[in-house]
């Protein structure tokens, strides 16, 4: 039997491994502190027990349990750079990232909202005198090269290097402001590329210390950005290939040069017009494949147009589907993203996003369980798929 | 020929004959210094600011928001356009006041119990303010307080937004609390909102995107649709 690091490397090269590839435990992947807890009493499964072992501060999401990954059977683990250069606000519930953007709490830390820009009035001629995050800083990775070694060495998982919050755009977006940098981006094309020059070069910085420290150790980089919407992209293919494009290209080749490691891109929303983009911006897999949004619903249609040379990894919609579904409807939605992606390798199974407490505990159960079940035989699944009972087509 | 004096007959020649090309387009193209300098010289030349309002200015931002929901344009044009437009409404603005003009109506938006992005809100905001409303945007993470707040104030509609599924059922309690309210009515919108949930929570409207909304809060106000 394959391990997981073997199916990895044939799911990459779009060969056929023995078992499905089944992720959970990441940025933009894990489960929020209430669902959590909610989990743990549906399972009573006392061994659970991070609920306050806080992963993501936005999302509050939490690192889950080793016993949990195991009992679900995923294959692989994550490496987590440290929060550095975090101010608690005292003027309400709340922080500060080592970006300066405020954030502030919502619900009784149910989760965290952005709440300012620090560079609202900034301009090209002051830019540089914002506090930037140190990319130098030794706390930002210690103790990483000790946690990535010896899970490299002593297991079979896929070893990933989670994300640096946040992406290029998407902490141009924040520190800016939305309004203002979407503006910037059309109006002040110089601002916003000083803006997003000077975000590049940190994260290239950071990121060649994190290679260092855990390069050798992983299989998988993270990265995350934001480009769509619900059933649009949030800036034309033009400006996108303009202005963002090659920033974004700079900071995966630059990754690529550190180590031998598959990227995988984050972007919610219906991005379809822009994967041919992806692929030249050398990302490996893409993330999460948002089956409730415009264009990317027919998965087996991407897969045909694309699956030769991207890999997928998600495509469980945590939005609509797996909120609502029954476990029949559930069932199907599992089979079908499987048959449709994981037949000739490049699938890596995976819930969207986090999964919210919105969630039925049953339902994350089946998803886990099923997905295993389910991913033993996919091309055994076309009945299943083709007669079961499609949540999406209940809409 | 009958066809052609059918035709003329259903043109309202006035209106087509008033519209401001210039500003039109300055507005559809979000040039802003252009707007303000035809709308300064529209002012100096005593022109019916109310007229240029109702004929060019809101239909130009219509425009935009009409292409914004098929695709044609994306949201750093539909703000650029936005700003534009405000920098004429700037200038006319003292003048509607002393002419006494008055907004179609007032309307509040909010994003219940705080979401990550607000972007889709905002832009819901923009709409409706350059379709004629007065805004009263209280923000993300608000509770039913703060809808009523904003109703004490004078908001006729409440407009509701979430993105997460999370915080979509936060919309129900504020749509109970107003269901015995005739007068207020609850319009709903967010990328996890559907028609399904709008009729389930007695919503008085839903909303599918920010050109959509002004169309939902016309309905349920009562309001002729809007036409160029």
């Amino acid at each position: 039997m394959m391990t997981p690091r073997e199916c990895f490397h044939a799911a990459m090269n779009h060969e056929q491994p023995d078992r499905l590839l089944i992720d959970m435990g990441k940025h933009i992947g894990s489960i929020h502190r209430q669902a959590y807890v909610a989990l743990r009493e549906h399972l009573g499964d006392d061994s659970m027990v991070n609920e306050k072992k806080i992963l993501d501060r936005m999302a509050q999401t939490v690192v889950p349990d080793e016993s949990l990954l195991q009992r679900f059977d995923i294959d692989f683990r994550w490496i987590l750079p440290n929060w550095v250069q975090v101010t608690e606000r005292d003027d309400v519930p709340g922080y500060v990232d080592m970006w300066g953007v405020p954030y502030k709490a919502a619900g009784n830390w149910d989760h965290c909202v952005v709440d300012g820009a620090p560079l609202r009035e900034a301009t090209v001629d002051n830019i540089n005198d914002f506090q930037w995050p140190d990319p130098q800083d030794p706390e930002q990775f210690r103790g990483l090269r000790e946690k990535a070694k010896p899970l490299f060495e002593n297991t079979d998982y896929v070893i990933g290097a989670d994300a640096i919050k946040a992406g290029v755009f998407m902490n141009a977006l924040q520190m800016r402001g939305y309004d203002q940098f979407f503006m910037d981006l059309v109006i002040d094309k110089p601002f916003a590329e000083a803006l997003m020059d000077k975000i590049l070069a940190t994260l290239k910085e950071m990121w060649s210390r994190y290679m260092e420290e855990v390069g050798p150790y992983v299989q998988i980089v993270y990265l995350t950005d934001d480009l769509g919407s619900q059933s649009s992209l949030l800036i034309s293919p033009k400006l996108f290939r303009e202005m963002l494009k090659p920033r974004i290209k700079e900071l995966h080749d630059h990754i690529k040069s550190l180590a031998d490691v598959k990227l995988m891109f984050h972007t919610d929303g219906a991005v379809l017009p822009l994967i041919d983009d992806f692929l030249d911006m050398n990302v490996d897999i893409l993330n999460p494949v948002q089956t409730s949004v415009t264009g990317l619903e027919d998965t087996l249609a991407l897969n045909e147009k694309y699956g030769d040379r991207l890999c997928f990894h998600g495509a469980i919609d945590v939005q609509q589907m797996l909120p609502n579904a029954t476990t029949e409807e559930l069932e199907q939605e599992i089979a079908c993203r499987i048959y449709d992606l994981g037949r000739n390798g490049g699938y890596i199974l995976a819930p969207c996003h986090n999964i919210g407490h919105d969630i039925p505990p049953e339902n994350v159960v089946t998803l886990f369980e099923k997905a295993r079940q389910l991913g033993r035989d996919p091309a055994g699944l076309k009945s299943l798929v083709e007669t079961g009972t499609s949540y999406f087509r209940r809409q | 020929m009958r066809f052609v004096a059918l035709w003329a007959s259903l043109i309202d020649w006035e209106k087509l004959m008033s519209i401001n090309d210039e500003l039109y387009d300055a507005i559809v193209f979000g040039e802003r210094e252009t707007v303000v300098e035809i709308v300064q010289k529209a002012v100096e030349n005593n022109e019916d600011v109310i007229e240029l309002l109702n004929v060019t200015m809101i239909p130009a931002l219509r425009e935009v928001g009409e292409q914004f929901s098929t695709g044609e344009v994306f949201v750093p044009e539909m703000l650029v356009s936005a700003r534009a437009m405000q920098g004429g409404i700037d200038i006319i603005e003292p003048l509607l006041a002393k002419s006494g003009h008055k907004p179609l109506a007032k309307v509040c938006i909010g994003s219940v119990k705080g979401d990550l992005h607000d972007i889709g809100k905002n832009l819901v905001a923009i709409m409706l303010k350059g379709s004629g409303f007065e805004v009263d945007d209280i923000g993300v993470d608000c509770q039913i307080d703060d809808f009523d707040a904003a109703v004490e104030r004078g908001a006729q509609v409440v407009c509701l937004s979430a993105l997460l599924s999370t915080t979509r059922d936060a919309m129900r309690p504020v749509a109970d609390h107003f269901s015995d309210r005739d007068e207020v009515k609850v319009i709903v919108g967010g990328a996890v909102i559907t028609q399904e949930f709008a009729d389930e929570i007695g919503a008085d409207g839903f909303g599918l995107d920010a050109s959509d909304a002004v169309r939902v809060v016309r309905d349920c106000l009562g309001l002729d649709a809007a036409t160029a």
